[in-house]
């Protein structure tokens, strides 16, 4: 409310207006020079004056100008400015589109903008418009494949939650690998759960520029070692006020819904012969230990056994004539629907300029149950104060509902209804469905109709700021910025589910949480532009910003529900539990930048940022980021200036270091936690602490060169960069006598080394057709180079063979190779740690195989755009090459029958009698833990590259003459579709997968009954009014 | 007015300079390690903390005893559950890598280190609680040290010359505070010398001990860990009079056993014959026997233990115990740990009674009482008929059925030297391996036949 008053100021300054005695009248018309067509909303000043207007939708305008006024401003977003002699009353105008030649295109960089030809660093622009209106929930993934060098990962199709993305792979272990987002200036603050980007309405969106190397994002310091994505909002153009309302509506599905599982008569066929092979094996190869009279004796109680579980398993049904046959997988998914509404207006004056835009949207999960709905508001305003200032103000407010599903190890998310036998019916007689013992595991269909968890977050982002032009070519920029998160998480858990059925007289469980976390940041710095005569031109910047970050979280708990339509905890018999907690961190830092232009061929570019962070011990409070770049424009030089062939050229080198600061508050701290032991309060270590814990740094050299052949019809870039971390953070494993199991340190170096392609070529271009096509490829290669110079090797977990290895890339899969079936017996066979001889015994394997690399080797992008007259196709491929996935549920699903968990079909090529050549071992119930069950191997790990028809989009504009008729001015039917096709080797349900319940740094390229990814097709309506 | 902004402008830019003191931020929801052991009320906290860690799922809130009745199971329990990992522990073909393995080995360790920081800051502890605080701090410690050196340990103490076997690593100092510091890749001890602490400690912790003390360590239990590591060692005298000097601590103090068999189960609360058990409500402490031997009926999970006919067999008739067992979908499960947020019943005054009897037996002695007079104790509760003579196979007997599902499957069955599940008491696969997670950070001895 303290900002009202200063608003008022805003709107009283803008109202003043300077009034001249002798003037003339001028008119005329401004066009696009690619076609003819009248630009509207060009805004057309007097030279020297504050006067001038802007254009009608015809093009046209008509100014008062002083009588002696010689020049006019032409100037337009997107168009090159231009500035004209006033000759006669009625000029004709025509502006160059400047998007069409990329190399000048403004780009975005820390506490500034630049041009993309000044610049000697590498930036990665996506515009907004290239992914407005895509039917993904977040814009992480409307930035899949788009920018080279960026991989995007969306760890399964659950909507609106965990999805990665690594900028020039990964340069941390401990800390966190993902890119600083920067809204505005403002970095945006995580929530409890689900994704923070998915809060942010990408339709508002006008650039991502990414900031990749370290000459770009070492302005952002001790946060910058991941890369630095900046979000800038849409903002207001003078003219009439422009509206466009848009409207999509379609359907969600699965990539892929039939990864195919044993029917019921399988099912019955293949366990029956897995219980005669187990009891044979008991009594002749496990010493017979439960003392079986004969081997008949052993398969007569087996096969008892194992129908005895048929007859538990089909509910009192005819298992052994098929009476039911469940297909279980296709239950985990739901019809689902996507649909969008978008109204946005801009408009205004040449003094105040608005962008107001209201969306909502919703996106049906094609899990049962899963669901995201996103409605949000935005209002960007822009004032001009007076000569010397100018104000601005943004404001965003979304509010996100979604309902979630639980995690995918949880036996009551939905894929893990595909263990389910398929002799079990789904429901009873009476229409109730089934659960344990009848069902092999909980039925997950019990929390789908019993269970409730509804996740609810709020978020207000926006900052005021203000320009003051101090003298010529000095100015000032302050600005108050806010990222606000709240979140409501309701869970409740009905009497018939898991959780919810606490005792035979209490049942229902609820929980509730509270969180907030706020970002409010200071920030302040002064901008220098100097052009010294035609060969020397300097700009400088030089800041500092305050940030403070704060959460705070409750919850309360508790069961016992009197009927199950009462779901509040006002319900509850008995509160079970409840916490509160509040976490602080702050970050104060000091920033310049300087850029040299000579002769406008020659860039030179230093920055250096100084942060403070509380997260660090006492003595590394501080750490200081600095860097430097050079670019060398060759083709404004005359040997090249007059080649027909090569339009630009510039060669450019960075060097810099950026720094790591994402790991867990306090770490550096020693301190003990109060705990509880039967209500009485105690105390525990809880953090060992280090005081010598400090960032982790990256120095990263790039060498680049851009390109324009052709007249600028065919453009690139090609990169090579090497990054070096060192002083990787890590919670490093320590032996348990020292009373903890990890301390966060700082161990290690990893380097990550690639290349990256960018090409975009215009293939046709004449009046009424044209073809584009832009191209990215990169390969990235990773590497930890050090641990704490003793270990070499830190093994996964007891599922996933996720490891770091020192001279491999980090999670590479490491342990136990499988060396298929034995021909005889039909035994599992694994290498000796000589990595020739085989054995059976699981435990004697060789530990020490790198059995495959969740990295992938080569990522990119082609994007085609075709138009001819109002119709335009657009279609692009992305993929992802040389990487492997291990399935984790594989010891579950594809394990020869280890247990009743219904297996996938390619589990009926098991060994069966000597001879046989084949990789799935001989099918054995382990009833009596004869043999080690599947565990982890190269068995479960396959490859898992793929390529993708990502998105593809049909439109049709209808033509003006039609439109000016009915008062439109623009019309544009299309159809969208995401995810459409994927080519892959992968034999799970899709290749971009990495579970959710442990991804990580480390933990990468894990499968574990995890969704498969969304494809949707949308049609959809966008008209400018 | 401009003047004014520009002015302002600069001042602001200056003024970040007094941010630096934002950077000192300390956690609102912990202390700082300084003021920890400050006070007497704190060491005291630590204490209790230590029981927190001490009674976690993985140790004696459940899994140390679950874990022993798996790996005793003979044929009697069933881990049908889906978790390879139990199962493997089942049948006795456990990985390197298994994760309860792991847990149990990890939290003993890390409560361990708490309770030695206990006994390093004793000191600052008001005077008249020191002994108590020493005495339930050694008896946690050993009762730790206990079931290390039984899973963990090469073989059991009574398989070999135990100056010769490998234990566990001994330590009962403070650590350094540096977590990684080079003095925490300690080697095992041998048997010997890790149940040279345990009766050390346990014996301070018996006299050091009140008879009565809530529902922490006492006097009786004390004694009753005593005579359980006696029993180990076959020192049948010194187990004896330890059990003895239990009953007479806990009859002293108001123990008794209580009426009815099937109430001393499922309590909430301490009943008069529980000498020690971990504390469990909906808030804090859990019972992980719970979860595995229960069924989700009961809010437990899946009914992954099963009881089997060889263990209901044994039961006579008329036997009540024999009854205490539910049906669902066709198996069997026990009574004993059915229902959610109950306490783990760690020690129970019936388990004194049969230790007398049987050491009473196997001396021809009649210390405390005679063998037919302790066994009568639980055998008539039990409706069974009082033996006017019974023997050592009937004290065993009685022991089995009378601590089912409790814990102690393992530990009897190394000392009886008992055939399990077709394999010797003293095999290799009899023993947990030392978790790979603890020889990838240092180079500790593996048991044999774990790689």
């Amino acid at each position: 409310m303290r900002k009202l008053p200063f608003l008022g100021l805003v709107l009283l300054l803008s109202a003043c207006q300077l009034l001249f005695a002798q003037t003339k009248t001028i008119s005329g018309k401004v066009t696009d020079s690619k076609d003819g067509s009248p630009l509207q909303g060009v805004s057309v000043q007097v030279k020297g004056t504050t006067s001038g207007t802007v254009t009608a939708t015809d093009g046209s305008f008509s100014l008062v100008a002083p009588a002696n006024a010689t020049t006019l401003v032409i100037s337009s977003l997107g168009f090159d400015s231009k500035e004209i002699a006033i000759t006669g009353s009625a000029l004709s105008v025509s502006l160059v589109n400047s998007e069409s030649r990329s190399l000048d295109e403004i780009v975005v960089v820390g506490y500034g903008t630049n041009s993309k030809r000044n610049l000697a660093g590498n930036i990665a622009q996506v515009k907004g418009s290239d992914i407005r209106n895509l039917p993904v929930p977040d814009l992480t993934a409307a930035l899949q494949g788009r920018a080279s060098g960026v991989f995007v990962e969306a760890g399964n199709g659950k909507v609106g939650e965990g999805i990665k993305m690594r900028i020039r792979g990964s340069a941390s272990i401990g800390g966190s690998n993902e890119p600083l987002y920067v809204v505005d200036g403002v970095p945006i603050v995580g929530g409890l759960s689900g994704s923070a980007t998915a809060d942010i309405n990408f339709n508002d969106v006008e650039s991502f520029d990414i900031l990749k190397d370290a000459s770009a994002a070492a302005i952002y310091g001790s946060r910058a070692s991941n890369g630095v994505v900046l979000i800038t909002t849409r903002r207001g153009k003078a003219g009439k006020t422009q509206f466009n309302v848009s409207s999509q509506y379609g359907t969600n599905k699965p990539t892929n819904d039939n990864r195919g599982f044993l029917n019921a008569q399988e099912y019955v066929e293949y366990f029956t012969m897995a219980a005669e092979n187990a009891a044979k094996y008991h009594y002749n190869r496990a010493d017979n230990w439960r003392g079986y009279a004969s081997e008949q004796a052993a398969i007569n109680d087996m096969l008892t056994y194992v129908r005895g579980r048929f007859n538990r398993y089909s509910g009192g049904t005819d298992w052994a004539n098929g009476a039911v046959n469940t297909n279980w997988e296709k239950l985990a998914f739901q019809d689902a629907n996507t649909g969008q509404i978008e109204v946005s207006a801009t408009g205004g004056n040449e003094k105040t300029k608005f962008f107001l835009s209201g969306n909502t949207s919703k996106q049906d999960g094609i899990l049962i149950g899963n669901k995201f709905k996103r409605s949000g508001a935005r209002l960007n305003l822009d004032n001009e104060a007076t000569s010397w200032l100018k104000l601005g103000f943004n404001l965003s407010i979304t509010k996100v509902d979604r309902d979630r599903v639980p995690a995918d190890n949880q036996f009551t998310t939905p894929m893990q209804i595909v263990a389910l036998s398929p002799i079990t019916p789904v429901r009873d007689p009476e229409g109730n469905l089934y659960n344990t013992p009848t069902t092999t595991y909980y039925n997950p269909l019990l929390d789908y109709e019993g269970a409730t968890w509804k996740l609810q977050s709020w978020r207000n982002q926006g900052k005021v700021f203000a320009d003051v032009s101090l003298m010529k070519g000095l100015s000032f920029h302050s600005e108050f910025g806010l990222d606000v998160i709240n979140q409501d998480e309701e869970r409740y858990w009905g009497p018939n589910t898991l959780t919810g059925n606490v005792s035979p007289t209490v049942k229902g469980v609820a929980s509730n949480s509270f969180y907030r976390n706020t970002r409010t940041l200071v920030s302040n710095y002064l901008s220098y532009g100097k052009q010294v005569g035609d060969m020397h031109k300097i700009d400088a910047t030089l800041g500092m910003s305050y940030e403070n970050i704060r959460s705070r979280y409750a919850s309360v708990n508790g069961q016992g529900f009197p009927d199950n339509t009462l779901r509040t905890l006002a319900s509850a018999s008995e509160i079970t539990g409840g916490s509160a907690s509040v976490d602080e961190d702050a970050l104060v830092s000091y920033f310049g930048r300087a850029t040299y232009v000579f002769d406008k061929k020659i860039i030179v570019n230093a920055s250096a940022r100084v942060d403070g962070s509380a997260r660090f011990g006492d003595d590394h409070k501080y750490g200081f980021f600095p860097a430097g770049s050079v670019g060398w424009i060759l083709s404004d030089y005359d040997f090249i200036r007059n080649s027909t062939f090569i339009s630009f050229l510039k060669p450019r080198i960075s060097y810099g270091v950026t720094g790591n600061n994402s790991i867990g508050l306090y770490a550096a701290n020693r301190t003990y936690a109060p705990t509880s032991y039967a209500l009485v309060p105690a105390l525990a270590l809880s953090r060992p602490g280090n005081e010598d814990l400090r960032w982790e740094t990256t120095d990263q050299m790039d060498i680049g060169i851009e390109f324009g052949f052709f007249k600028g019809r065919l453009t690139g870039e090609i990169d090579y960069y090497s990054k070096k971390t060192k002083d990787l953070l890590y919670s490093q494993p320590t032996s348990s006598i020292s009373g903890v199991t990890s301390v966060t340190s700082n161990i290690g170096t990893m380097e990550n080394k690639g290349i990256e392609f960018v090409l975009n070529s215009t293939n046709i271009s004449t009046k009424d057709f044209t073809w584009s096509s832009s191209f990215n490829i990169a390969r990235n290669k990773n590497k930890v180079t050090k641990l704490d110079g003793e270990q070499t090797v830190i093994r996964g977990d007891a599922r996933f063979a996720n490891s770091i290895v020192v001279g491999q890339p980090i999670g590479i899969f490491y342990g136990v190779k499988y060396a298929g079936v034995d021909v005889q017996n039909g035994d599992p066979l694994y290498f000796l740690a000589d990595g020739k001889t085989t054995t059976n015994d699981y435990s004697l394997a060789g530990t020490d195989f790198i059995l495959g690399d969740p990295n992938p080797d080569w990522i990119g992008g082609l994007t085609n755009t075709v138009a001819y007259k109002g119709l335009e196709l657009s279609f692009m491929f992305q993929g992802v090459f040389g990487n492997q996935v291990q399935d984790g549920a594989g010891g579950f699903m594809s394990a020869s029958a280890d247990w009743f968990d219904n297996q996938t079909r390619d589990q009926l090529n098991s060994w069966k009698q000597p001879g046989d050549i084949t990789d799935v071992p001989e099918a054995r119930l382990n009833r009596f833990g004869d043999f080690a069950s599947p565990s982890i191997s190269s068995r479960y790990i396959s490859d898992a590259g793929y390529v993708r028809l990502k998105t593809v989009s049909l439109g049709y504009t209808l033509p003006k003459t039609l439109l000016s008729r009915i008062k439109v001015s623009s019309a544009r039917f299309f159809v969208t579709g995401v995810n459409l096709l994927t080519f892959t080797d992968y034999k799970g349900w899709d290749p971009e997968v990495n579970t959710d319940y442990r991804s990580g740094n480390v933990n990468q390229g894990s499968d574990f009954y995890a969704a498969p990814q969304i494809k949707s097709i949308v049609f959809g309506l966008t008209l400018g009014l | 007015m401009k003047k004014i902004l520009v002015y302002m402008s600069f001042a602001g830019l200056l003024g970040l300079t007094a941010c630096d003191k934002q950077l000192e931020q300390l956690d609102p929801q912990q202390i700082d390690a300084s003021l920890a052991f400050s006070t007497s009320e704190k060491v005291k906290q630590n204490l209790i903390g230590a029981y927190a860690s001490f009674g976690t799922g993985s140790l004696f809130g459940g899994d140390v005893l679950w874990m022993s009745e798996l790996m005793a199971s003979n044929g009697e329990v069933t881990w049908t559950g889906t978790f390879p990992d139990p199962r493997q522990i089942w049948g006795k073909s456990i990985l390197v890598n298994n994760s309860y393995v792991r847990s149990t080995y990890q939290n003993a360790y890390m409560t361990i280190a708490a309770l030695n920081n206990i006994l390093f800051y004793l000191d600052v502890v008001d005077e008249t609680d020191r002994g108590v605080v020493e005495g339930e701090t050694k008896f946690l410690r050993a009762m730790l040290y206990f079931e290390l050196v039984k899973f963990f340990g090469e073989k059991s103490y009574s398989a070999g010359n135990p100056a010769a076997l490998m234990g566990v690593p001994l330590v009962v100092d403070p650590r350094p505070a540096s977590p990684t510091s080079e003095e925490n890749h300690v080697p095992r001890s041998t048997v010997e010398q890790v149940y040279t602490q345990i009766l050390a400690d346990l014996t301070d912790a018996e006299n050091l001990l009140p008879a009565d003390n809530d529902f922490y360590a006492n006097k009786p239990s004390a004694a009753l860990a005593l005579a359980r590591v006696h029993l180990q060692m076959l020192d049948y005298t010194a187990a004896r009079d330890a059990a003895n000097r239990c009953i007479t601590a806990a009859t002293g103090a108001g123990f008794s056993l209580v009426g009815e068999f099937e109430d001393e189960f499922n309590t909430s609360s301490n009943t008069s014959e529980d000498l020690f058990a971990m504390q469990v409500n909906t808030q804090t402490g859990s019972n992980s026997n719970q979860t595995y031997y229960s069924t989700p009926t009961y809010g437990a999970r899946d009914g992954d233990i099963q009881i089997n006919e060889a263990h209901l067999d044994l039961y006579s008739p008329v036997d009540v115990r024999g009854d205490f067992f539910f049906t669902e979908g066709g198996s069997v499960f026990t009574n004993k740990w059915r229902d959610q947020y109950m306490n783990v019943k760690v020690m129970r005054l019936a388990e004194a009674y049969l230790t007398r009897a049987e050491c009473n037996a196997r001396l021809g002695t009649s210390v405390g009482a005679t063998v037919a007079l302790d066994l009568a104790r639980t055998r008539t509760r039990a409706g069974l008929p009082v033996l006017a003579a019974p023997g050592l196979g009937e004290v065993l007997t009685e022991r089995r059925l009378e601590l089912a599902f409790e814990g102690q499957a393992f530990a009897d069955a190394k000392r009886l030297r008992l055939i399990v599940d077709g394999l010797e008491y003293d095999s290799p696969k009899m023993v947990f391996p030392i978790p790979q997670r603890e020889t990838n950070i240092y180079d500790i001895a593996q048991n044999p036949g774990y790689f």
